[in-house]
């Protein structure tokens, strides 16, 4: 995918860089608004990471400019403030999602997958590993083309780990990925350890192998051993 | 005892000390004046006989003036001389009682050096009469100059403290988060002037002190946001690096566990700054019992694994008009709390009708009083990933509702009973 980080601050935006290039993706970072008018306007996006707080405009006016160009791609917006206005109107004038400071990258990963998939029709609705098989229009899940019963949690949980395949995903960031926002004082983890060890008991039932791997104190590795 | 009462029982008390001794010095005065007129009288008239006698050396031949009784006597040997006006009660055996008399009895010698007696005797209970009727009238007359005065001045003071009591009730009311100034009425005492102005540039300090407090609290939190965000992009880099050792990984892990709670407490705080900032001033019709089922819902596997038994007793009539976001804020907040402090094969029940919402819980037994709870940063445990905070943003939204909650503990059975204030239409 080849993305575009629009992020002022340096530190951030080349941490982002690194993350989501070793996912694979081509990536451009722009410090300030006007860079980030120019590279939208030249090249094309699969998705743009957009902050929304920067030094020389307001990433909403962003938004606003490529809807007008008829410019395609999705746009993730990028927040410290996680004031409800700012989604609103940024979702009403064209993003695709958004997501608060300081976030996961395990979480970026996920939305960003999550924006492409929605944004891209064809071919794009089924993600497979192995003998895994996710159906994302029905939300189903085979393994060796077995029918896999999951729970809400469960399923999410499980395009999460495909998301952030070979990459250790923190306990933390599961929590904050399955119950959201609202639910930030939830902070049990034994309800991931729970959901985590019934989907891999329902995958292996299903003679799938298991790529879950824990790692201790941290969280969970889906990894193709 | 207020200031009123205060003010007429001072007054009340001094007015009676004064006339108590007021009365009691013009009852002497009285006294002393009539006195003097009646010895005066006896001193004219036995004056009056002693010159007779002394010139004629007989008994004179008197009449006695001023109702006196006169009796003079005349002795062969000479006396000293000697005067004295007392009083006395003489007998009467017509009325069978003692009438009280004052008389003069004055000795002295005529030429001749022979003594006389005069003896004359005034009766003074008519003199008595009038002083008491004097002290009567005059107990009346005080006695009606306190009550009406007392009333004056009762009513005077309560009419000047009116714009004081009507100030310190505005000034009562004052709330430091709303925009509206205190809006005190202009008086025409300088005074309360005087304290309305200071009440008003108090307030005005206040409200100011507390928004700065306020902006600087949601503009820190959103600050820390960033810098928290880069501290976990790299920690997330940095465990995704191959070869990393068992005490790196540590390290790690000790850093992401902070920073997390780090994000989690500034989260928290942000939250109630928002609150009360009113940025979630947007209210609707929210059914408690929709966001309280689909909350339930979150917890579905860990009650299983739990085996935490759910009793639900949900009206669907409860309808409660606040914010959406702060309703599921709060619905999860409570709920979290019942499942993550809650014991194996424990219970949560919840109980919703048209007035309030209660869910109960087991638990362990707490020592602290519950409502401590309701405290920033306060802890019912010890678990390190709780924040304290839940409980307080819990709190901040009933009270932006006029909500009353309670939280009480028996036996290890916690119970939250939220009761809602329904605008009455």
């Amino acid at each position: 995918m080849k993305l575009l980080i629009v992020e002022d601050d340096r530190s951030l935006s080349r941490s982002i860089n690194d993350y989501l290039k070793m996912e694979g993706h081509i990536c451009e970072v722009a410090l300030t608004f006007s860079d980030a008018m120019q590279k939208a306007a030249v090249n094309k996006y699969d998705c743009i990471i957009l902050d929304i707080g920067l030094p020389d405009g307001n990433g909403l006016d962003l938004i606003r400019e490529m809807k007008s160009k008829k410019l395609t791609g999705g746009i993730l917006i990028l927040s410290a403030k996680s004031s409800l206005d700012d989604k609103v109107v940024g979702l009403k004038i064209g993003a695709d999602d958004y997501l608060t400071k300081p976030f996961h990258f395990a979480e970026l990963s996920a939305r960003i997958n999550s924006i492409h998939r929605r944004n891209n029709f064809l071919g794009l609705n089924e993600i497979t590993f192995n003998e895994i098989r996710i159906k994302t229009e029905d939300n189903q899940v085979y393994v060796n083309d077995t029918l896999l019963i999951l729970t809400k949690k469960e399923y999410d949980l499980l395009l999460f780990f495909m998301a952030n395949t070979n990459r250790i995903i923190t306990k933390e960031s599961i929590v904050e990925h399955l119950w959201g926002d609202n639910v930030i004082l939830t902070d049990s983890f034994d309800f991931v350890y729970t959901h985590v060890k019934n989907l891999r008991k329902k995958i292996v039932a299903a003679q799938g192998r298991n790529y879950i791997k824990c790692i201790y104190g941290f969280g969970y590795k889906f990894i193709d051993t | 005892m207020n200031l009123l009462t205060k003010s007429t029982y001072y007054f009340l008390l001094l007015s009676l000390l004064a006339m108590i001794t007021g009365g009691a010095l013009l009852y002497l005065t009285i006294k002393k004046v009539i006195y003097k007129q009646i010895d005066n009288s006896l001193i004219i008239e036995k004056t009056i006989i002693q010159d007779q006698i002394e010139q004629t050396d007989t008994i004179p031949d008197f009449e006695a003036t001023f109702g006196h009784q006169i009796e003079v006597k005349l002795l062969n040997y000479a006396v000293r001389n000697y005067q004295s006006i007392k009083d006395t009660d003489i007998y009467d055996s017509k009325t069978d009682s003692f009438t009280p008399f004052r008389y003069i009895f004055s000795t002295g010698n005529t030429i001749q050096k022979k003594g006389y007696i005069i003896t004359i005797f005034q009766e003074i209970s008519e003199k008595n009469e009038l002083l008491q009727d004097i002290s009567l009238y005059m107990f009346f007359l005080f006695f009606s100059l306190l009550l009406i005065s007392i009333l004056i001045n009762y009513l005077i003071a309560r009419r000047l403290w009116r714009p004081f009591y009507k100030s310190v009730k505005i000034a009562g009311r004052f709330d430091i988060q709303s925009d509206k100034p205190l809006d005190l009425p202009l008086t025409d005492i300088n005074e309360f002037n005087q304290l309305n102005d200071v009440f008003y540039d108090m307030t005005h300090k206040m409200r100011n002190d507390y928004l700065n407090l306020k902006e600087f609290s949601e503009n820190a939190s959103h600050e820390i946001q960033t810098p928290l965000a880069v501290i976990r992009s790299k920690t997330d880099l940095l465990m995704q690096q191959k070869n990393l050792n068992k005490e790196s990984l540590s390290l790690i892990k000790s850093i992401n566990e902070a920073t997390t709670k780090l994000f989690k407490l500034n989260q928290g705080l942000l939250l109630i700054s928002k609150i009360e900032n009113q940025v979630f001033h947007e209210k609707r019709i929210v059914s408690l019992k929709n966001i309280l089922e689909s909350g339930l819902e979150n917890y579905t596997e860990i009650l299983q694994l739990k085996k935490i038994k759910v009793e639900l007793d949900l009206t669907d009539g409860a309808l409660v008009e606040m914010n959406d976001v702060l309703a599921e804020v709060l619905i999860s907040n409570l709920l979290s709390n019942a499942v993550r402090f809650n014991i194996d094969n424990g219970f949560i029940k919840c109980h919703i009708d048209r007035n309030s919402l209660t869910i109960t819980n087991t638990g362990s037994s707490m020592t602290i009083d519950p409502e401590f709870l309701f405290r920033r940063f306060h802890k019912g445990s010890d678990n390190p990933h709780s924040v304290g905070l839940g409980l307080s943003i819990v709190k901040k939204i009933t009270e932006t509702y006029g909500m009353n909650i309670t939280y009480t503990c028996h036996d290890s059975v916690h119970e939250i009973r939220l009761q809602f204030r329904h605008k009455s239409h």
